[in-house]
C-alpha cells in the first residue's frame, strides 16, 4: 500500500495539503477546502482510509489542521469520520485529532458537531502559532 | 434589489460566472482588505464563499467558462456600514427550486442558533455524498452570520425567478 501525498498549491488554495502515510498510520489534512468536485477529491481519500483499515493491523491517527472547509466539503469529511467511527466499534485502534485556533469559536463548534454527529471522539489541541 | 443594499460604502462586487478560483481571489481579498477582528473577517470570508458558491453550483444560468467546465453565473456585492457588513448575492432560478428555496429560508428564519446546528446536522446526515444541495448553505450563512436570512425571489416568466439574499454580519 502507498502513501497518499496531495501537495499544496499556491494559485489553487481551495485545495486542502494531505499527507497519508502508510507506513505508521499518521495521516493529516491541512489548510482550506472548498473546491468545486468535493467527491472527485475525497474519494481516494475515503479509499485510502478503507483499504489501510482492512489491510493493516496497526492504529490510525487522522490529524485535521483545516482552517476553513465549506459545507460541500463538511459532507466528505462527515463521511471519513463515519468510516472511522464503524471501524474504532470494531475494535481498530484510531485518534482523530483536530488541531484549532482557540481565536476561531466557529471552528470549534463545527467539530463538536462532528463529535455529535458521528459518536466520535475528536481531540481538540490548540494550534501552536 | 433592497435598499438597504445600497446602505453604507461597496467594498466589492462582480457580475458573471462564479468560477472557484475567482470565488477565492475575491475571499482572500476580501480578507486582506477588511477592517474587522478576527473572528468577523473569518465569519465574513466564510459566508462569502458558502454564498458565492451557491451561484457556481445552483444558477439557472450556466457558462461554459473553459473545456468542459461550467460555471454559474450571478452576481455579488459586499458593503460596510457604520454598523454592520452586507454581504449580497442574485442569481436565476427555476420557478420550481423557488418554492423549496422560499419554505427553506423562511425555515432557517424561524430558528435560534442551537436549533439551527440541529437542522444542519440532519441536513448533512441526510445529504447525497455528491452533492449536499444549497441547504445547508444557508443554514450555514444564518449560523455564522448570527442575523435573519433576507431574501426575495421575483418571478420573471415561466421559466425563472430571481433570487436575492442579503445577510448582515454585526461589527
Amino acid at each position: 500500500m502507498e502513501n497518499l501525498v496531495i501537495k499544496e498549491v499556491n494559485d489553487a488554495p481551495y485545495y486542502p495539503m494531505v499527507k497519508f502515510d502508510a507506513e505508521s498510520g499518521s495521516c493529516e489534512i491541512s489548510g482550506e477546502s472548498y473546491m468545486e468536485e468535493t467527491f472527485k477529491f475525497y474519494s481516494p481519500l475515503l479509499e485510502w482510509i478503507k483499504l489501510y483499515l482492512e489491510e493493516k493491523e496497526k492504529p490510525l491517527t487522522l490529524n485535521f489542521k483545516l482552517t476553513y472547509f465549506n459545507t460541500n466539503s463538511s459532507r466528505l469529511i462527515l463521511d471519513m469520520l463515519d468510516i472511522l467511527k464503524k471501524n474504532k466499534d470494531k475494535g481498530k485502534k484510531i485518534i482523530v485529532n483536530w488541531y484549532y485556533d482557540p481565536a476561531d469559536p466557529d471552528m470549534i463548534d463545527e467539530v463538536e458537531d462532528f463529535e455529535l454527529e458521528t459518536g466520535l471522539d475528536i481531540n481538540l489541541i490548540e494550534l501552536v502559532k | 434589489m433592497f435598499k438597504e443594499d445600497y446602505n453604507g460604502e461597496n467594498l466589492l462586487s462582480f457580475s458573471g460566472p462564479l468560477t472557484v478560483s475567482l470565488v477565492s481571489f475575491m475571499a482572500n481579498y476580501l480578507k486582506s482588505m477588511l477592517n474587522a477582528d478576527y473572528v468577523q473577517v473569518k465569519r465574513i470570508f466564510r459566508i462569502f464563499i458558502e454564498l458565492t458558491q451557491n451561484i457556481s453550483y445552483y444558477s439557472a444560468e450556466i457558462l461554459r467558462v473553459e473545456d468542459g467546465v461550467n460555471s454559474g453565473v450571478g452576481w455579488f456585492m459586499v458593503n460596510e456600514s457604520d454598523n454592520c457588513f452586507t454581504i449580497t448575492t442574485g442569481n436565476l432560478i427555476y420557478n420550481s427550486d423557488g418554492i423549496k428555496l422560499r419554505k427553506n429560508c423562511d425555515e432557517i428564519n424561524l430558528l435560534d442558533e442551537k436549533q439551527l446546528r440541529e437542522l444542519k446536522r440532519k441536513t448533512r446526515g441526510q445529504a447525497m455524498i455528491r452533492d449536499v444541495g444549497a441547504h445547508i448553505g444557508l443554514i450555514q450563512t444564518s449560523i455564522l452570520s448570527k442575523s435573519k436570512l433576507n431574501y426575495r425571489i421575483n418571478q420573471l416568466n415561466n421559466e425563472h425567478s430571481f433570487f436575492v439574499i442579503s445577510v448582515n454580519i454585526d461589527k
